[in-house]
C-alpha cells in the first residue's frame, strides 16, 4: 500500500493542503475504508476541509484547511483510524482480485 | 492488565432462572443461589463445545478508558468479554487523544480474543453493536469505527447501544433483578434511575461532575495508583481510615453535587496533612462515607416515589464494596434487596453492549450505516426501551427456532428504525 503526500501553493484561506492515496489492490475492500470513515464528518468544516474518493481499489484523500494546526490534527486523527480500518479489512476482508 | 477473559469462568444462564431469581449476587457468598451459580460457573463446559440457543452478538465498548469486547447471546449468556484498561501515572488522569491511541492499539487482539474465547466465526454472529455515547469523542469513535467495518466485511447489521442502559441490561441480565431502581455510579455518570412506560427515567443526577470523577480527581490529590483504578485504591485505603472529617453535604432534592466537595476536600486535604492532624486514610474513609452517604439518600428517595423495594448498582463505582455495603443497610431497612455484582459486570465492557444491542436487534431494530455515528452527549432517556415493553414475550419464550428465524431470514426483519432520532 502505497501513500504520497504534498502540500502545494497557497489559494483564498485555505492555504493548508495535503494529499494522499492508499491502494487497497481490491475496490471493494477500497470501498470499506470509505464507507467506514465517511460516517464521521470533520468536526471543524469552518476550518478543515476533507474530501474522500475511490477508485481503481484505491482510496484517494484531500484535506484543506486554514491553519497547520488544523490540517495537523485532522489528518493525524483520520490516518490513526484508517490504519485501524485496514488492519481489519487485512484480518478480515476477502480478497476480489 | 491483560484481557480479562482469560482467568473469567465462562457462566451461563437460562432463561427461567434469569427470570425468577438472582441468578449472582456477587459479595454475598453466603447466598446458595450464589454459591450454586459459582459452582456451575467453575464446572461449565467451554463455551466452544456448546452454542446457546438463539443469536449471538458481538458488542463493542471504548466511551472512557477501558475498551472491550465481548460476544453474549440473548439468553444473556456471556461468551468471552475481554478488556484492556489505560492506566496514566499517579496523579494523572486519562485525556481524550492518548485514550483513543491507547484503545488503536488494543482492538484488534481483544478482537481476536473475543472470537477465540467464545468459540465463534463471524459467520455465527447476528449483528455487530458499538457504544454510541454518551463518553468521550476520540474513544468513542474508535469503536464506532471498528464496528462499521466489520458490518461491511461481515455483512452483518450495525446496532448503537447508549452506554448507560447497556449498564443497566447487563446488571438486570446478571443479578435478575426485573424492575429495580437503578443507582448508575461511575467516573462519567451519577444518575439515579427507573423504568417507566418505554423509558429509563432519570430521578436524580449530578449537577456537576460524576461521583467516580470526584474520587478520581481526590484520587491524583494524594497520588494513589491509578491501577486497577484510582477508586480501588481509594477504597483500600478507607479501610484504614479512623477520623471522620466532616465534609460538605450535597443534596438539592433528588439531584446531587460533588465539585464543592472535590473542592472542599483538596484544600482541607494539603492543610491538615500538612499539620499531621489526619491522615490520607482518615480523608479517604471521610469522602467516602459523605457521597455514598448522598447517593444513599436519592436512591432511597427515588424507592419512595416508585413505590420500588429493590436497587440495583451498576457503573465502575458500583464495585465500591462500601457503597454496596450502605445500600444493603437501607435496602434491609425499608424490607427490599440490593443488587449488585463485582468489577467484572460493573466496570465498562463490551458484553454489556453486545447484551443491549441484541435485544434490540431482536425486536427489529438497527442502525444503518450513514447513521451509525458516535455522541459524547446521550442521555439514559432518550431510548426507546422497546424490550422493556414487550420484555415478556421475548425473554422467557426463547424458541430457539423462533428467534433463529429471526437471525437467518433478512426478509422477515422490518424495516430498520433510528435507535437514536
Amino acid at each position: 500500500m502505497a501513500a504520497a503526500a504534498s502540500t502545494p501553493e497557497p489559494s483564498s484561506g485555505w492555504d493548508f493542503k495535503c494529499n494522499f492515496e492508499v491502494d487497497y489492490g481490491s475496490e471493494e475492500q477500497a470501498s470499506i475504508v470509505y464507507k467506514t470513515l465517511a460516517v464521521d464528518r470533520e468536526l471543524q468544516p469552518d476550518k478543515v476541509k476533507r474530501e474522500v474518493t475511490v477508485s481503481g481499489g484505491k482510496l484517494f484523500v484531500h484535506f484543506e484547511a486554514v491553519e497547520a494546526r488544523f490540517l495537523r490534527a485532522s489528518f493525524s486523527a483520520f490516518v490513526d483510524l484508517m490504519v485501524l480500518v485496514t488492519k481489519l479489512v487485512e484480518e478480515y476482508g476477502v480478497a476480489d482480485s | 492488565m491483560g484481557p480479562i477473559s482469560a482467568t473469567l469462568p465462562h457462566f451461563a444462564f437460562d432463561s427461567t432462572r434469569l427470570l425468577s431469581s438472582p441468578l449472582v449476587v456477587l459479595h454475598k457468598p453466603q447466598n446458595p443461589t450464589a454459591a450454586a451459580a459459582a459452582a456451575a460457573m467453575s464446572s461449565s463446559p467451554s463455551p466452544a463445545s456448546r452454542r446457546p440457543p438463539g443469536p449471538l452478538a458481538l458488542g463493542l465498548e471504548s466511551s472512557a478508558n477501558k475498551i472491550g469486547i465481548g460476544v453474549v447471546s440473548l439468553s444473556g449468556e456471556i461468551l468471552s468479554n475481554p478488556r484492556h484498561t489505560y492506566v496514566t501515572p499517579p496523579g494523572h488522569g486519562f485525556l481524550p487523544r492518548e485514550t483513543a491511541q491507547h484503545h488503536l492499539v488494543h482492538l484488534l487482539p481483544l478482537l481476536r480474543a473475543a472470537l477465540d474465547d467464545a468459540g465463534v466465526a463471524p459467520a455465527d454472529l447476528a449483528c455487530v453493536c458499538y457504544t454510541k455515547g454518551p463518553g468521550m469523542g476520540g474513544p468513542l469513535q474508535v469503536a464506532a469505527a471498528a464496528a462499521r467495518a466489520l458490518s461491511l466485511l461481515w455483512r452483518k447489521p450495525l446496532v448503537a447501544v447508549n452506554h448507560c442502559v447497556a449498564h443497566i441490561e447487563m446488571g438486570r441480565a446478571v443479578t435478575g433483578a426485573v424492575d429495580p431502581v437503578v443507582l448508575y455510579v461511575s467516573g462519567g455518570n451519577t444518575q439515579v434511575i427507573a423504568y417507566s412506560e418505554g423509558r429509563y427515567r432519570i430521578f436524580g443526577e449530578t449537577i456537576d461532575i460524576a461521583v467516580g470523577n470526584c474520587l478520581d480527581r481526590f484520587a491524583r490529590v494524594l497520588e494513589l495508583s491509578n491501577d486497577p483504578s484510582p477508586g480501588y485504591n481509594i477504597e483500600q485505603l478507607a479501610k484504614k481510615g479512623e477520623k471522620f472529617i466532616d465534609l460538605p453535604y450535597a443534596v438539592k432534592g433528588m439531584d446531587v453535587s460533588f465539585s464543592g466537595i472535590l473542592s472542599f476536600i483538596e484544600a482541607t486535604a494539603i492543610e491538615k496533612l500538612k499539620n499531621n492532624e489526619c491522615t490520607p486514610a482518615d480523608l479517604c474513609y471521610s469522602l467516602q462515607e459523605t457521597v455514598f452517604a448522598m447517593l444513599v439518600e436519592i436512591t432511597e428517595r427515588a424507592m419512595a416515589h416508585c413505590d420500588s423495594k429493590d436497587v440495583l448498582i451498576v457503573g465502575g463505582v458500583g464495585c465500591n464494596e462500601r457503597l454496596q455495603d450502605m445500600m444493603r443497610i437501607m435496602c434491609s431497612e425499608r424490607g427490599g434487596r440490593l443488587f449488585a455484582t463485582d468489577d467484572r459486570y460493573c466496570i465498562d465492557n463490551g458484553a454489556m453492549i453486545a447484551y443491549t444491542g441484541l435485544l434490540t436487534y431482536a425486536h427489529g431494530v438497527t442502525t444503518p450505516l450513514e447513521e451509525s455515528t458516535f455522541t459524547q452527549r446521550f442521555r439514559t432517556d432518550e431510548v426507546h426501551a422497546i424490550w422493556r415493553e414487550k420484555e415478556m414475550p421475548v425473554l422467557s419464550n426463547i424458541h430457539a427456532d423462533a428467534m433463529a428465524k429471526v437471525s437467518k431470514d433478512e426478509a422477515s426483519m422490518p424495516t430498520p428504525i433510528i435507535v437514536d432520532s
